[in-house]
């Protein structure tokens, strides 16, 4: 989860999340060359007389054609890579459905068996101590650590969101309507997010907790449920 | 505690924005005070100091995230290798087991 007045991204759990965030790097690096640039011309501006004899600016043109294309394509390319690699076909080990309700979300795992639950978040009162507020939930969403995950994204009744920032995932929940999106979650941990579209009084009281575990322990977790 | 360039680039957390930044620092400080011993041009000597420094700065930090990206690749390779060898020691997946059988050649 984040910190209080965090203004960063989170730790990623994912490799897409590891490669957004040294995308971030990158262009928050080209960021910093430009806003030097336009710093030191802003300054050279104040404190020059205004005055131009310029009759031919071919060359101030050319320079101001090409380093904006070289800009663009230094942050093109490495954006595209990441774009298609989030798109890559994997074959996932699980696949999960996440429906989104007013205010709740439930999932469903089908793969073998019916697995399916609500999730709904701890009410702050019932909140045992050292929790998250507004954050926890009576039933997290629990998948093996290191294995793809495929998540099905739907709604119920209005548009919500399926959003773990540590994970780099943010998918909308359309009614009549099935997202895809995948992950794999590269250690094991506890991840939070929030429902992230608007979707009536308590859209900021249905979060999401994903949980992931090797593969021993999420088993007997699916066990356990099943029984009950 | 973080250290932000211009209130969004944190040197101390990114890996390679400190030495860009530093070593950016230093080429500008070589081609303008350079380029005015050379020259005497005190506004143009300005212009290449700012130059020089964006293109030391992007220039190194091209090469250090370069090297980064290739170090993690190799972490990633390192990573499954150990744990391929977990996970096949002892079977004739193994590649440290010697062969045995047909497959010895002095038979």
């Amino acid at each position: 989860m984040a910190n209080h007045a965090q203004f960063g991204f989170q730790d990623a759990s994912s490799p897409i999340m590891e490669e957004l965030v040294q995308f971030h790097d990158h262009a928050m690096m080209t960021a910093l060359a430009i806003c030097s640039l336009v710093l030191y011309l802003l300054t050279l501006m104040l404190t020059e007389k205004l005055s131009s004899n310029t009759v031919n600016a071919q060359e101030i043109e050319l320079v101001w054609t090409i380093l904006p294309a070289i800009v663009l394509i230094m942050l093109a390319l490495p954006s595209l890579q990441i774009l298609y690699m989030m798109d890559e076909i994997n074959e996932p080990d699980l696949t999960l459905k996440a429906i989104g309700h007013q205010w709740y979300w439930s999932y469903e795992y089908t793969d073998f068996k019916d697995l399916t639950f609500d999730s709904y978040m701890t009410p702050t009162a019932d909140l045992p101590l050292g929790h998250f507020r507004l954050l926890e939930v009576d039933h997290r969403v629990v998948v093996p650590m290191e294995s793809p995950i495929r998540v099905i994204v739907t709604a119920d009744d209005v548009l919500h969101s399926w959003a773990v920032p540590s994970l780099g995932v943010k998918t909308d929940a359309i009614p009549g309507r099935l997202n895809q999106t995948s992950f794999t979650a590269n250690r094991p941990g506890v991840f939070y997010g929030q429902c992230s579209e608007i979707c009536g009084a308590n859209h900021s009281f249905m979060p999401i907790v994903v949980e992931s575990a090797p593969l021993a322990n999420f088993e007997n977790w699916s066990s356990l449920l099943l029984s009950q | 505690q973080s250290f932000k360039l211009l209130g969004f680039l944190d040197v101390k957390k990114v890996p390679c924005a400190r030495e860009s930044v530093l070593y950016g620092s230093l080429g500008s400080l070589v081609m303008g005070l350079g380029h005015f011993l050379a020259t005497s041009r005190v506004r143009r000597s300005c212009d290449v100091a700012v130059g020089g420094f964006i293109c030391t700065m992007l220039g190194y930090w091209v090469y250090c995230r370069y090297n980064l990206a290739q170090q993690r690749i190799r972490q990633r390779m390192l990573k499954e290798g150990m744990q391929n060898r977990i996970l096949f020691e002892g079977s004739y997946l193994d590649p440290g087991k010697e062969q045995t059988g047909s497959e010895r050649s002095d038979s």
